[in-house]
């Protein structure tokens, strides 16, 4: 690369980064006026309402499960997709349409998911396991295809060379090396959609959001405060369980 | 027991790896294919059971054709031909056994094996080809926790457990340390005199190439420049085989 290059880049992403923030507002100003508002808003909630503590945990078990269910159903349906959309397994023929299915599909998000199946299925929590569900699929199996791409392709071959047919392959050659990949990537993905189903309820797919939501257009701070600590505990306890498995695989 | 006939090989985008290769190997011959590294000895070893696709030619294994064949004549002549690699190419993560029994997926019904279920008669013959290596007590251990050489027994045994009238061996010691490559050579060498078994071995050292071999095929840039037995291989043979010439 000549010497210029990273100069003249420099530059560029500097003028990107200013037109950035006059376009968004960005305003540290701003931000220093809105604090004690921010500091009035903490102090509301203090301190936490712990009779609405059996609702939120109610809530929070509701979320757990829309995440758990939804994150499970997709770890299967994702196993075809990733397979058909990894360069190295796949005829080209079936691999081009599959990563272009994926790429349209990833490219949305649960929550705009959630808007859509609340309004096909109705409100609770079924609609948020639909969201994570249609996520989650297509996310896992672009993950799926990636582990399968990086595979060791001897035992592959080792596997060819011995008459065995496509699925044996697969099974014998491909699968024994993906799959602590696979599992790990699920993990992973549980721990993501745990605080992405928090956010579901908001828009009517059940789980603990809806308590939070609830409580703040009720202006009951101090309710919310405890929707939002046992949030923070939820998340965390599902992590660190989530995260000594993953280890285990390794 | 190997017919091979104008074989060309290109591989993407226009590497020409074999250049016409013609050879016939008899049952129980121990060949030995030495020649530079980009020779063409892999391709060539991996063309015979069509790992590699030949661009031309013929080839035939066991009486068999392998280049044409579809896939289900594909898979029963590659049973007749076992194979060992470099890198051994076990399943790292599957215990011995089971690689050893990945070398009976060519004969076993298929939904069954791939549930993980083998017939007893292939469990007890994996565990024969693990005797014959001398590993039938590790058969239960993960196979990345065994030593190098240890690794290629079992890749060994895998060949054998598919009951072949060929074994091809790609440099089956390069990556083994200098003092297991007699211990490795020795196990084929045994295969060959006890099993009567066919061997294509490629090497690329040349001495242990005079001590096993019963017919040496050298290679030189996708074309067979030495074909004869170890007593021919005079040094200047030798230059012929290895000596690249001049480039250009």
């Amino acid at each position: 690369m000549k010497p210029r290059a990273p100069r003249a880049a420099l530059f560029v992403a500097l003028v990107v980064l200013a037109w950035l923030v006059w376009d968004t507002g960005a305003d540290p100003v701003r931000l220093a006026r809105g604090m004690p508002w921010i500091l009035d808003f903490l102090r509301r909630m203090m301190p936490p309402d712990l009779r609405v503590l059996p609702a939120a945990l109610l809530g929070a078990i509701k979320t757990v499960e829309i995440a758990l269910l939804g994150t499970a159903v997709a770890a299967v349906l994702a196993l075809p997709l990733g397979f058909l959309s990894a360069r190295n397994v796949a005829p080209g023929a079936v691999f081009y349409p599959a990563r272009v299915v994926l790429n349209f599909f990833r490219s949305v998000d649960t929550l705009v998911y959630a808007l859509v199946f609340v309004a096909a299925v109705g409100l609770g929590p079924f609609p948020g396991v639909l969201a994570v569900v249609a996520y989650t699929t297509t996310s896992l199996a672009k993950l799926y295809s990636e582990a399968v791409e990086g595979i060791d392709p001897g035992p592959v071959d080792a596997v060819t060379a011995t008459g065995a047919t496509r699925l044996q392959i697969l099974r014998f050659g491909v699968i024994p090396q993906v799959l602590p990949l696979f599992l790990s990537y699920v993990l992973y993905r549980l721990e993501t959609n745990i605080r992405a189903a928090t956010i579901l309820g908001f828009v009517g797919a059940g789980g603990i959001g809806f308590y939070l939501q609830t409580y703040l257009r009720m202006i009951d701070y101090p309710a919310a405060s405890t929707v939002l600590l046992v949030t923070v505990a939820m998340v965390m306890v599902v992590d660190a369980i989530s995260s000594r498995l993953r280890d285990r695989l390794v | 027991m190997i017919e091979v006939a104008g074989l060309r090989v290109v591989l993407p985008p226009s590497t020409i790896a074999l250049d016409g290769v013609d050879l016939a190997v008899g049952r129980g011959e121990f060949v030995v294919v030495l020649g530079r590294s980009g020779a063409g000895k892999t391709t060539f070893l991996r063309s015979l059971n069509r790992l590699v696709e030949p661009t031309a030619g013929s080839i035939r294994v066991a009486g068999r054709a392998v280049t044409g064949a579809g896939a289900a004549a594909l898979r029963e002549v590659r049973r007749q031909i076992g194979m060992v690699f470099q890198q051994f190419n076990l399943v790292r993560r599957a215990s011995v056994l089971e690689n050893v029994l990945a070398g009976r997926l060519g004969y076993v019904p298929p939904v069954p094996s791939v549930l993980g279920r083998f017939p007893a008669d292939d469990r007890a013959l994996a565990r024969t080809c693990l005797a014959q290596v001398g590993l039938v007590h590790l058969a239960a251990r993960r196979a990345d926790t065994l030593s190098g050489g240890e690794q290629q027994r079992v890749a060994i045994a895998r060949a054998l457990a598919q009951r072949p009238a060929v074994i091809l061996a790609d440099e089956p010691t390069a990556s083994l340390d200098p003092a297991l490559t007699s211990s490795i050579m020795d196990i084929l060498k045994t295969i060959n005199v006890e099993h009567g078994l066919t061997l294509v071995v490629s090497q690329h050292q040349l001495e242990t190439a005079l001590t096993y071999a019963t017919r040496i095929v050298g290679f030189r840039r996708g074309r067979v420049a030495f074909d004869g037995p170890p007593s021919a291989v005079t040094p200047t043979v030798a230059r012929t085989i290895y000596d690249d010439g001049d480039e250009g």
